[in-house]
């Protein structure tokens, strides 16, 4: 088998770029070998792709739930390592318990969310990438892998589908 | 010949297509917008470095200095004594909590509610629950008699042995402060990082560098959109219960405590109610300011956004209105002694103008204003509606605290509170918030522009009949 | 006729490890007004002299204070019965549960309320809390010669027995707490209990009419217990469910 190089085709809009998509896909492109790289979040289905699998829910609700322990803990623990009486209250109380408990919940929910998105994004990253400044600008890349010696076959599809370039791949920093 | 329609109106009355009005009236591309996103970035003008620094000289003496005075001194300096044991700064801590609501709810529930006009104004309104907290954080350390032992009330393991005592409602606040602090600013970040991308690919010199890092590589693939998208998601729902848990426990700081004119059950929804009011005007006085001061702001900032701050402002009144006049009759009809004795302070001791100042800044203001169109769609006239209800709302909280503890069940205590060294800090306070949001005007995108454009890529100009009108469709 | 309307009593977990529960009985018919025990308090428990200015702003740090009114409109006024103003020493205190760093905190072997000086960071919710308002804060440094040097020489007069306070910390009357440990301890080395009115705090010690009383409300033969149940006897804000131990006794002639 031959290499496979990496190219990144530009499209001006989500139309051409879909159609681009689906002309790779007929060509012989696997899915998880192509992203589009895009200024704005565009739906999966807009594209016709599958939509990208994240960890960062499951990531969040053991936030959660780590949150709700350690709210527990402070709420249930701590009296219990150095109880004090105050004003007649019971030592472990079950109102504010609901309280600092909801407060560590959330915490940890948010947290984790935020954590998880980095996590399964890989962030943060200051490696070069495959990137061109003018996807901000709103254009639509496609990135993908194709066999080495079928490049020009590849360029001349997207080309005619109204890609604005279609060039190698480099990696650059950001 | 008899006219067989009612009377036409005259042709300039004619709601006309008006593109100023409307943002989506007048799209522009991305890279456009991005440019003049950066172009209000780096113009500054002498009056900006003026009003920066008159800013930053402020708070060295106003905030810092008279900080260090207040530690070095004691808090004798202040205006408060027994039995009004808190005074302005705390007056403060719920001023700058309840501004920080109104980030979170116009980025937050305008969001989960799919209100497309948010777009535009999210991040001005973020920046506000940051900065805001940050005052009111201040405020807290500042009223405290030891701040240099604060960190006491961090629950860690320590060498004292000792945890602190999660039965004060100090303690609800202060955990749930911290949780509304960090999560906002995440959720003020979020947003920010695409934005960040947008700024780097385009900027130089020592900016490329910090856009650099805060952009933590951001391309924009379909898993980063994925990622960023879910973890928004999830903060929009989680943030909304923490924002009204937040204000609910500062209204417990005075509900818990068995004093009159503060132990009410109706104070949580009340105070939140309060904050949303104090908020969206801040929002309007933001909006102001960034609009009239800032280049390429006219185009994003449009009459219509200001319209739908004018109606949340307008529900946001009446909604608090009714929220005071339950709190007011249930004290009035109860007849409880020690209740009516402060409300008849309120109104008719010395500070009565206070009370009427503030039903007039609250309510009858904004009932006033806010019912016209066109009145509302005037961003200096929403201006000075938003600076006359924080007023209003400054009242109401200096009201609740120092004027309700000069009352109290010991008639032989009572005693009027005079403000000392808390007038200065508070000037420095109001100083470093708009300090703060003039640097931040200068280094971060105030327009969340991937988000117009997301906004304009859902839109299309529908021609219905003769008009053409702005349809949506569901792109999320 | 009275019910017995079955309320649930409050239990302490920690009841059974009560070692004496202090009280104290002020009567206000006999109450002159003189204020020494006021002077005598502020002597015992090194209790700074604000000022001039302070003083007439509602600084003033005394632990008990007379309260007096008067009854009626110009001219016709009537005085009501002098009332000495302490901390109550509530048995179910508002003001323990409110402080977010355990300052105050209840002595379940003494039923005292605690103020622990060195724990305080000055958030200033219990005295909002007090129903009493007999909680006092140091706003300045009052006590601190560096900065006012007229006190250079009051400071051979400070008690040995107990802390100096500075800026920024709540502090309120504690029954002469170090009192009640020295008579205790004393006890203790004799090999005996502490006998009733052994302990007198330096207000009742000072009081010239002796209408102020303290000794243990626990023990029914005491002289406080006995002075408590008279039918002149009240507490002060009862309704609020605070449970203090102070009563006073006022709307009778005087024994």
């Amino acid at each position: 088998m031959s290499d496979l190089t990496m190219l990144l085709a530009v499209f001006e809009d989500i139309e051409p770029a879909s159609g681009g998509i689906e002309k790779l896909r007929d060509l012989g492109v696997a899915d998880d070998q192509m992203n589009v790289i895009s200024g704005i979040p565009i739906k999966a289905t807009i594209l016709g792709r599958r939509s990208a699998l994240t960890r960062v829910p499951a990531i969040a609700m053991t936030g959660a739930v780590l949150g709700m322990l350690l709210g527990l803990f402070l709420i249930y623990g701590t009296p219990f390592l150095f109880p004090l009486n105050v004003g007649g209250q019971p030592i472990y109380p079950v109102p504010q318990g609901i309280i600092i408990t909801f407060e560590m919940t959330m915490l940890g929910l948010m947290g984790f969310a935020f954590i998880g998105m980095f996590v399964d994004s890989g962030f943060p990253s200051y490696t070069p990438k495959e990137y061109i400044p003018e996807i901000s600008d709103g254009k639509i890349a496609i990135l993908f892998r194709c066999p080495d010696n079928e490049q020009k076959k590849f360029i001349d599809a997207l080309k005619k589908l109204g890609a604005e370039s279609v060039e190698l791949a480099e990696a650059r920093q950001l | 010949m008899s006219s067989i329609a009612k009377p036409l109106a005259l042709p300039h009355a004619e709601e006309q297509e008006d593109p100023r009005e409307q943002l989506m009236h007048d799209p522009r591309s991305r890279g456009e917008m991005n440019d003049m996103v950066m172009e209000s970035m780096h113009s500054t003008t002498w009056k900006y470095w003026t009003v920066t620094g008159i800013l930053a000289v402020i708070v060295v003496v106003c905030l810092f200095y008279a900080w260090y005075y207040l530690i070095m001194q004691g808090l004798g300096v202040a205006g408060v004594n027994r039995p009004v044991y808190w005074g302005i700064f705390l007056v403060e801590v719920v001023f700058w909590i309840g501004i920080s609501h109104a980030g979170t709810f116009i980025s937050a529930i305008l969001r989960v509610l799919k209100v497309e006009g948010r777009r535009p104004f999210t991040r001005a309104a973020e920046l506000m629950t940051t900065f805001g907290l940050v005052q009111a954080g201040i405020s807290v350390f500042l009223h405290m008699g030891r701040v240099w032992l604060s960190y006491w009330l961090i629950p860690f393991p320590n060498e004292r042995g000792l945890w602190p005592d999660f039965h004060s409602p100090l303690m609800w606040d202060f955990m749930a402060i911290s949780t509304y602090l960090l999560s906002s600013t995440m959720y003020l970040f979020l947003p920010l990082i695409p934005d960040m991308a947008m700024a780097r690919d385009r900027s130089t010199g020592w900016r490329k560098a910090a856009y650099r890092i805060l952009a933590i590589g951001f391309r924009g693939t379909e898993g980063e959109w994925k990622n960023l998208i879910t973890a928004m998601n999830i903060f929009a729902f989680a943030i909304i219960p923490v924002m009204f848990s937040v204000h609910t426990i500062v209204s417990w700081d005075f509900a818990m405590a068995s004093r009159p004119g503060w132990s009410s059950s109706v104070f949580g929804p009340y105070f939140v109610i309060g904050a949303l009011h104090s908020g969206m005007a801040a929002v309007a006085i933001v909006l102001f300011l960034i609009r009239s001061t800032m280049k390429n702001m006219k185009y994003f900032l449009r009459p219509e956004h200001f319209d739908l701050l004018g109606k949340l402002m307008l529900m946001v009144s009446m909604a608090w209105a009714y929220f005071y006049f339950n709190d007011y009759i249930v004290s009035w009809y109860g007849g409880d002694k020690w209740e009516k004795i402060v409300q008849e302070f309120t109104e008719k001791g010395p500070l009565w103008y206070l009370w009427y100042a503030m039903l007039f800044f609250n309510i009858v203001v904004p009932f006033a204003v806010l019912w016209n169109k066109k009145w509302r769609q005037t961003p200096w006239l929403l201006a000075i509606v938003g600076l006359l209800i924080n007023a209003g709302m400054w009242l109401e909280r200096y009201i609740i605290i120092p004027e309700t503890l000069t009352i109290n069940r010991m008639p032989f205590t009572w005693r009027l509170y005079v403000p000392g060294v808390e007038i200065v800090l508070t000037i420095g306070n109001f100083a470093f918030f708009f300090l703060l949001y003039m640097l931040a005007s200068r280094f971060l995108p105030l327009i969340p522009v991937w988000e117009v454009q997301e906004g304009h890529e859902s839109h299309t100009l529908r021609k219905i009949g003769k008009a053409s009108i702005p349809t949506l469709s569901d792109m999320e | 006729m009275a019910t017995d309307l079955q309320l649930p009593v409050f239990t302490n977990n920690s009841e059974n490890e009560l070692a004496g529960r202090w009280g104290m009985v002020i009567d206000q018919d006999i109450c002159t007004g003189c204020q020494a025990c006021v002077a005598a308090c502020a002597m015992e428990n090194n209790i700074p002299f604000v000022g001039e200015a302070d003083a007439g702003y509602g600084r003033t740090m005394h632990w008990i204070r007379i309260e007096r009114f008067w009854q009626g409109t110009f001219p016709e006024v009537k005085m009501t019965p002098y009332q000495p103003v302490l901390c109550q020493q509530c048995h179910k205190a508002p003001c323990e549960p409110v402080c977010p760093v355990f300052a105050s905190v209840h002595s379940v072997s003494e039923d005292i309320n605690l103020q622990v000086y060195n724990r305080c960071v000055g958030t200033r919710y219990c005295a909002n809390n007090c129903p009493y308002q007999v909680r006092v804060f140091n706003w300045r440094d009052y006590t601190d010669a560096r900065q006012r040097p007229e006190l250079v020489t009051l400071q051979n007069q400070l008690n040995p027995d107990v802390t100096v306070r500075r800026r920024g910390v709540m502090e309120k009357c504690t029954f002469c707490i170090q009192r009640i440990r020295h008579v205790e301890d004393t006890a203790q080395s004799e090999g005996r209990d502490v006998r009733d009115g052994e302990v007198v705090p330096a207000c009742a010690q000072a009081c010239p009419a002796d209408a102020i009383v303290f000794g243990r409300v626990d023990d029914p033969t005491s002289k406080v217990s006995k002075a408590a149940i008279t039918s002149r006897g009240s507490h002060m804000l009862e309704e609020l469910g605070t449970l203090p131990r102070v009563t006073y006794l006022a709307g009778g002639s005087a024994q």
